[in-house]
């Protein structure tokens, strides 16, 4: 009974790398992919995990033996589970990181690494001198896609909707099995709007230049401001209204015979065009905020309304994790198509291009076959990040975010006899949205987490060791409990 | 003869002394008998709109109380000038900054004081009401923006022929203009003002706004001031057209080193407008900025039109308001984006009067009791500014050069009759009168301008001589060669300046320009002369046809036809040898004619059809008077008429050159029937009618013809239609198929024309045509190009 082997043996080869967390199951890892974006990596690959599981047998009756008296055979054996594992962190770390990959690899069969993202050529030498590995580019629209029918089948919960002002910001949706068709606006430094109608077909319908890109380009030159993270800072602080023109102040009110509201903006930047005054950076970096978020709000309902589609999920660097642009999005989308069609995120946005890259490698392992889990363990969760708090706690944080997902040994399907598969909640009582529930219940269960730890030892009354293993699943749950008392989702 | 001199033409000119800036005779016209203001202020440009009548001369004829006791006269009829009021519509477009002005000169010059209320639309209504009620003693009366926007614009391209173009910045012409459709509706209007609406537009009364962008013209000057610290619009659209956008976006290439191939993205796509800006550490120029920032906006709004053109199905896009108005720059941009997202299935259409929408619409609003609607309009071409050619380099030079007080103008007149479809035509929709477009033809258009130039002093001398009795007609023939001068000047430069320059639309400026002046019909006594003479031919003419064969006849009357038609004071070869040979005569002119094979030769076919079956009923549009209508057009509709076939003879309503008018005509008619049983037969049975074009153009365009034509037509079942003559068989309708038989007859008398078709002087074009398909009674079908 061999211990389970974290590859927190020599972390000291890296100084940089937190043991135990990061990287885990290299040494048995194959099928790596990467995707390199414009300042983040993602890292993927394919690994096996030793687990110990409790089996239980019936004695055998027909035996000779004396039957025990006990009902039946209780053993604890070894089972090997696959597992897939998914890293981001920032380029800076790039190498870094190849060296840790590399002084761990164990398994000498992998020859290739799938590699996608705007980035990829950039570091096709570095990454292919470092692990010793051929670089083989994948599209990156294909693994893009690819990446996000993995997610949205395999992971409930993982597209939300985003309310900033509701009880509970993310409102996430239930999984349904039937997830095409469903448009996907990529918004990086310029917009993809692809209509994906099966695992294996999808069409850019549309794009825009007004992107990510422009907000950060136009941004900067506007405010003399060279960081994406200050800029959306800037916008959450401004005052759009100082810089655009509003149908109220052409037409003195709402322009009622055209449905339009005062408030709604005439036109961006229009009072730039004819006042003679310094506009504040925040005001500016504001109105370009909302300027790009209309537009391409408005482009994606068209898009939805011409080809008839009502899930329109939304991704790519602009939206990442940044509540103030899915504020924007959202609102421009409920704007638009009068709450006829919702603003859809997900949550492991970040990943698709990586686990896209990382299936195409992978498909004679057919992983689409499988049902997979989000292994709570293995993965970091959703940053709540107020654009307040985002560049501290990013500093803090140790930039280094994970995905780890469980192939499942059998195929999870629905019961065929729900009344509605897709509008079917498991779950009673929703702690993302009763905060009075979620207080007591993250009380109950830290209380009865000593009562768990006890049980854990004596259930394996052999093993010294067990106290130390013990102590660290209480670690670790404390802190997951701790997590989601301030990030709830 | 009562050709007296009618009161002074009332122009504006005589108290000009009261204002100094104000050009006189040229502005503000007819402001004496003004009603219905109204006013579309916007953020630079005033837009003034009245109606007003005009005494016009016109050239009448009449005959001789033939009963009286007098001794008829030597003259076959009476001429006539009488003074006419006709309607017209007043456009004038001026900088805001001489609103001040031009309210004070209107109120010096505004007589009727009926007038109560002025009609207002535009931002700028409310900041100007004050000044306006106190200025001119009238009520500002609001109107909805958006609505008279709508108006205006359906009035337009119902009444404006030529008046949506399509742009092409590197074609060999520039302004591609689109055939009128009688149907323009639905359309979509995108207007890019300070944001954007886009307008689906059912029906006269049905609009709907279904969509807009806050990223507009505002936007293009609000950021690009910021970024260029350029505060002038027209300057940041210079700025724009010398930039070089790939500095400062990221193009597709710049991310995947060429194309995105399986995305179908070309390398030289904007992935990210202003994507460079955000990383490189480094200045962009101005120009750069710029002009990314047009490609941007209008590569935004492009793709937001197609994207509700296509969910709206709507396939007639118009693009309006100040961000694309006169701005070559902006229509390049809007058009090439149109073109990226619809793949060529959408065109980006602009409109000639843009700028006047609001304004016109204003107007209707006011004028509803006066049905504007129920009526036909035409573009007054002596009256109004052409479209504007203006280069980003030139626009503010320019503007600042034309003078004390820039403005532009537009007349409509309203025309007597209404004007619809000829139901005959094969396909309206696709039906273009014209057969060169001189935009597009540098060559043509070259030798046309040069050669009506070169006719005008011989315009000028036959519009003096028309009125011998009138000392001051050299002064108005002056000031008419002057006006004439200066469209011919500014047509050469601007060749697109009232829609598609064409032979038609040369000697239509050249017709209003006379009107203008008060040269209502320089040729009437002319015509009277030869109507005279020919008169006198007529019966031997038709009895030496009764003498021959009846194949020999069929023969001799097409030649005759088409002697007839040498006779052409329109054509400077024939004028020339009419001058000088007054005797120049109709045997002559036979002998001038080009022997057989012709240039364009279908006359066995037609030989061959006339053995079949009589047609039920035959359209003539007839050309000259004199010995072309007399000797030439009635012996061939005798032939018609006694084969049974009925004849409608449609004439010109108003005269042109030396064409026969409808009241001269029914005169001739009259006189040859008195003299001729076959005609007065027709006359007594019904079975020949006159009726009127509704055109005073020596040209014809078969899609505005007179109501009542087109009635007649209808309720004889016509199924021959024949069109004689340069003008309206070569200039114009060349290339216009019908739905039943057509016969086209025109003898060529322009040398260059000539050589340009392959033939020479005097070659004939005798052109009959059978659609495709048709099958006779005598069971043969006639394929015939």
């Amino acid at each position: 009974m061999c211990l389970s082997k974290t590859v927190g043996h020599s972390m000291d080869k890296s100084i940089t790398l937190p043991p135990d967390e990061i990287f885990r199951n290299l040494e048995n890892a194959k099928r790596f992919a990467i995707d390199i974006g414009g300042s983040l990596t993602k890292l993927a690959y394919y690994s096996t995990v030793q687990h110990k599981v409790a089996k239980v047998r019936s004695f055998d009756t027909t035996a000779k033996e004396a039957p025990n008296d006990k009902l039946y055979e209780i053993s604890v054996q070894e089972e090997v589970t696959a597992r897939l594992h998914f890293i981001k962190f920032e380029n800076a770390y790039i190498e870094t990181c190849l060296d840790f990959i590399k002084d761990h690899l164990v398994n000498t069969e992998t020859k290739v690494i799938k590699a996608t993202g705007g980035g990829a050529h950039k570091f096709k030498e570095l990454i292919e001198k470092k692990l010793g590995l051929n670089v083989d580019k994948e599209d990156e629209m294909t693994c893009l896609i690819k990446g996000c029918n993995f997610v949205l089948k395999n992971i409930p919960h993982e597209a939300f909707v985003y309310a900033r002002h509701a009880d509970s910001e993310f409102r996430f949706q239930t999984a349904n099995p039937d997830i095409f068709p469903y448009l996907l606006v990529n918004i990086g430094s310029g917009v993809s709007i692809v209509k994906v109608e099966s695992e294996d077909q999808f069409e850019r319908i549309g794009g825009s230049s007004i992107g990510g890109g422009t907000f950060w380009g136009l941004g900067a030159l506007l405010t003399k401001t060279k960081r994406f993270d200050e800029l959306l800072q800037l916008a959450s602080k401004g005052q759009h209204t100082n810089v655009d023109m509003l149908v109220k102040d052409i037409y003195g009110g709402s322009y009622g015979c055209l449905g339009l509201t005062g408030d709604l903006i005439a036109s961006s930047f229009g009072k730039s065009a004819t006042a003679d005054k310094e506009f504040s950076k925040e005001d500016m970096a504001k109105s370009l905020l909302h300027m790009i978020s209309n537009d391409i709000g408005q482009l994606a309902c068209l898009y939805a309304k011409l080809h008839n589609l009502s899930r329109v999920y939304f991704g790519g660097f602009f939206i990442r994790g940044h509540p103030v642009t899915m504020h924007t999005i959202t609102y421009s989308i409920n704007f638009f198509t009068k709450g006829e069609v919702q603003a859809l995120f997900l949550r492991h946005e970040g990943y698709l291009g990586a686990i896209g890259a990382f299936l195409k490698g992978a498909e004679e392992d057919n992983p689409n076959q499988y049902s997979w889990g989000e292994n709570y363990a293995g993965s970091s969760g959703l940053m709540s990040v107020s654009p307040d708090m985002n560049p501290m706690q990013r500093a803090r944080s140790g930039t280094f975010d994970m995905l780890e997902m469980d192939r499942l040994e059998r195929q999870l399907v629905n019961l065929p006899l729900l009344q509605d598969p897709s509008s079917y909640i498991p779950d009673t009582v929703d702690l993302t949205e009763d905060a009075l529930a979620r207080d007591y219940w993250l009380y109950c269960f830290e209380d009865a987490l000593d009562g768990v730890v006890k049980r854990a030892v004596a259930s394996q009354p052999d093993i010294p060791e067990a106290v130390v293993r013990a102590e660290k699943f209480r670690q670790k749950y404390r802190h997951k409990l701790l997590t989601l008392r301030h990030q709830p989702l | 003869m009562a050709e007296c001199v009618g009161v002074d033409s009332n122009t504006s000119g005589h108290s000009m002394d009261k204002s100094i800036t104000l050009p006189p005779d040229e502005i503000f016209r007819n402001l004496e008998n003004a009603k219905r203001f109204a006013i579309d202020i916007g953020g630079s440009l005033t837009k003034l709109a009245y109606y007003s009548t005009v005494q016009h001369k016109v050239a009448k004829v009449r005959s001789f109380d033939t009963t009286a006791k007098e001794a008829p006269n030597d003259k076959l009829y009476e001429i006539s000038v009488q003074e006419e009021v006709t309607a017209r519509l007043h456009f004038i477009k001026f900088e805001n900054a001489y609103i001040e002005t031009c309210l004070d000169f209107i109120k010096d010059h505004l007589v009727n004081t009926e007038t109560k209320v002025i009609k207002a639309t535009g931002g700028g209504a409310h900041k100007f009401k004050e000044l306006i009620e106190k200025k001119l003693g009238l009520n500002v009366d609001k109107e909805d923006e958006m609505t008279c926007l709508i108006k205006g614009c359906n009035f337009v391209l119902k009444n404006i022929p030529h008046e949506a173009f399509v742009y092409a910045r590197h074609a060999d012409s520039e302004f591609r203009f689109q055939t009128a459709n009688p149907d323009i509706f639905p359309y979509l209007l995108v207007n890019i003002g300070s944001g954007v609406s886009i307008v689906k537009v059912e029906s006269e009364d049905q609009f709907e706004r279904i969509g807009g962008s806050s990223i507009g013209g505002g936007t293009f000057w609000g950021l690009g001031a910021l970024l260029t610290k350029t505060k002038r619009f027209d300057e940041l659209l210079q700025l724009a057209s010398k930039g070089q956008h790939t500095n400062v976006d990221m193009l597709v290439k710049d991310i995947y080193g060429g194309s995105y191939g399986c995305l179908g993205l070309t390398g030289d796509l904007i992935a990210s407008s202003f994507g460079k800006s955000a990383t490189a550490d480094k200045e962009f120029s101005k120009e750069d900025m710029a002009k990314s920032l047009l490609h941007m906006i209008s590569n935004d709004i492009g793709q937001l039109a197609c994207l509700y053109a296509k969910l709206h199905n709507l396939s007639r896009v118009y693009f309006g308001g100040f961000f694309i108005r006169g701005h070559p720059v902006t229509m390049h941009t809007i058009t090439y984006s149109i073109n990226f997202f619809t793949k060529g299935e959408v065109q980006a259409l602009f409109l000639r009067h843009e700028g006047y929408l609001g304004a016109i619409g204003a107007f209707l609003k006011g004028a509803e009791e006066d049905n504007p609607n129920q009526y036909s309009w035409g573009e007054n071409y002596a009256g109004s500014s052409g479209l504007m050619s203006v280069s980003p380099d030139m626009n503010p030079m320019q503007r600042a050069r034309s003078g004390t007080f820039p403005f532009d103008m537009l007349e409509m007149d309203r025309l007597e009759r209404q004007l619809v479809n000829l139901p005959l035509l094969q396909d309206p929709s696709s039906y273009i009168p014209d057969t060169v477009d001189l935009t597009e033809d540098a060559l043509a258009r070259d030798y046309w301008l040069y050669c009506f130039e070169d006719a005008l002093d011989g315009v000028v001398k036959r519009a003096v001589a028309s009125q011998p009795d009138i000392p001051e007609a050299v002064v108005r023939a002056e000031k008419f060669r002057q006006k004439y001068r200066h469209k011919l000047l500014t047509l050469r430069h601007q060749p697109f300046a009232y829609g598609s320059l064409t032979v038609r639309s040369l000697l239509d400026t050249r017709e209003h320009c006379l009107n203008e002046f008060n040269f209502p019909d320089p040729y009437s006594k002319i015509k009277q002369r030869e109507n005279d003479m020919a008169l006198k031919h007529y019966q031997r003419t038709v009895e030496s046809l009764d003498a021959l064969s009846w194949e020999d006849r069929q023969f001799a009357l097409v030649s005759g036809v088409l002697a007839g038609n040498v006779f052409d004071w329109g054509a400077k070869a024939v004028s020339d040898v009419l001058e000088s040979d007054p005797g120049f005569g109709f045997e002559q002119a036979k002998r001038q004619l080009e022997e057989r094979p012709w240039l364009v030769d279908t006359y066995d076919q037609w030989l061959q059809r006339l053995k079949g079956p009589a047609h039920k009923c035959a359209l003539f549009f007839v050309d000259n008077s004199g010995v072309d209508i007399i000797l030439g057009v009635m012996p061939f509709v005798r032939e018609l008429l006694s084969r049974g076939t009925e004849v409608v003879l449609a004439s010109n309503s108003g005269p042109a050159l030396n064409d026969v008018t409808n009241g001269e005509l029914q005169i001739l008619t009259e006189r040859i029937a008195a003299m001729d049983p076959v005609l007065q037969a027709g006359l007594q049975e019904d079975r020949l009618t006159l009726v009127q074009s509704g055109s005073s153009s020596p040209c014809l365009d078969l899609s505005r013809l007179d109501k009542v034509l087109a009635m007649v037509v209808r309720e004889r079942q016509t199924d021959l239609v024949i069109i004689e003559g340069m003008g309206r068989a070569i200039h114009t309708n060349y290339y216009a198929t019908l739905s039943c038989e057509s016969l086209k007859m025109a003898v060529i008398k322009n040398s260059w024309l000539a050589d340009r078709l392959g033939g020479k002087l005097f070659s004939v074009v005798f052109k009959y045509e059978v659609p495709l398909g048709k099958v006779h009674h005598n069971g043969a079908t006639l394929m015939l190009s």
